[in-house]
């Protein structure tokens, strides 16, 4: 709690507090990471699953690039929202389960990417990945809209 | 005015405003199908730029559907959080603003798909889209990420 007193009063929250439109700006920010990193998650898993077949498997794996993009951006703008309410953000159950839902989602994403080197791009090529894979694109999904539901409902409670 | 107040007075208006989860259930549901039709378009309309030149141009065709769907859930569920505040929400510039920008991005899209997509330019297959195609895939990223910018904004501005 110190620690979050101390975040929430350094000078960088200070800032956000004083300067106009610094905190929609970074809400702003926030939806357009959003947008690139779940929509570009949700095109891989969903193209694992079979979903748009003409688009190459490969291709649409190479997305990953925005997603990181997306990913870079939420943490930037993610992190500066919570130094500015660190107090009510760090204690918020919301956030917490958000954080939790994060940390699996990465988890699963590392054994994907693990999933697509071990493969020696054989699946990959082929545009057709083993059910583990699947498994993987499905949890994906599931975690990701979880993060989403969480992050939009820490206003609410 | 009177069509607004009738609106937030009537029972769906209520629920969505009073009741614990209404508001943020919507609220989710539209930065979902705001993931969904922002990734799938913006994905069109980036490929139409050049971007990702491995994925073929008339194969995006098969994001269309992902970007109806998260259109359809965000109608509904923007529809329904208007109602919760028919008043304020319109008589926001910003709110009005966003509207307009979907006007433009759906029209937009629409002139975007029949020159992409018809079945005359599938015959044709040109390689780089011409130059006022990319404008319009260009103009279509900004009216949509606009309307991102501006739906946040609203809780902001008068």
């Amino acid at each position: 709690m110190e620690f979050l007193v101390w975040l929430e009063n350094t000078w960088i929250a200070n800032a956000i507090r004083t300067i106009p439109w610094l905190y929609p700006t970074f809400e702003t920010g926030h939806y357009i990471g959003l947008s690139l990193l779940v929509g570009g998650i949700m095109l891989i898993d969903l193209r694992v699953l079979g979903f748009g077949r003409s688009l190459p498997l490969k291709s649409m794996i190479g997305l990953l690039p925005f997603v990181w993009a997306g990913f870079l951006i939420n943490v930037f703008t993610g992190s500066m929202l919570f130094i500015y309410g660190a107090t009510g953000f760090g204690t918020n159950p919301a956030f917490l389960v958000k954080m939790t839902f994060m940390v699996i989602a990465g988890l699963n994403a590392l054994a994907f990417d693990l999933a697509v080197r071990r493969s020696g791009g054989t699946w990959v090529v082929a545009g057709t990945p083993p059910t583990l894979v699947k498994g993987f694109a499905t949890a994906s999904l599931v975690f990701w809209l979880c993060v989403v539901t969480t992050g939009r409902w820490m206003a609410y409670i | 005015m009177g069509f607004l107040e009738w609106l937030q007075d009537t029972w769906v208006g209520h629920l969505v405003a009073e009741s614990l989860w209404g508001y943020p259930l919507f609220e989710t549901i539209h930065s979902i199908g705001m993931a969904m039709l922002i990734g799938s378009l913006g994905l069109i309309n980036l490929r139409v730029l050049g971007f990702k030149p491995d994925l073929p141009l008339l194969g995006t065709r098969e994001l269309l559907p992902l970007a109806w769907i998260g259109f359809t859930l965000n109608a509904i569920s923007g529809s329904l959080l208007f109602t919760s505040d028919a008043v304020y929400f319109f008589s926001s510039y910003t709110f009005r603003i966003k509207m307009v920008l979907i006007v433009l991005g759906g029209i937009n899209a629409a002139i975007l798909g029949r020159r992409v997509f018809s079945d005359a330019a599938a015959a044709g297959a040109p390689a780089p889209a011409a130059p006022s195609t990319k404008w319009i895939a260009a103009s279509s990223l900004v009216f949509w990420f606009g309307a991102v910018c501006a739906g946040r904004l609203i809780a902001y501005t008068p």
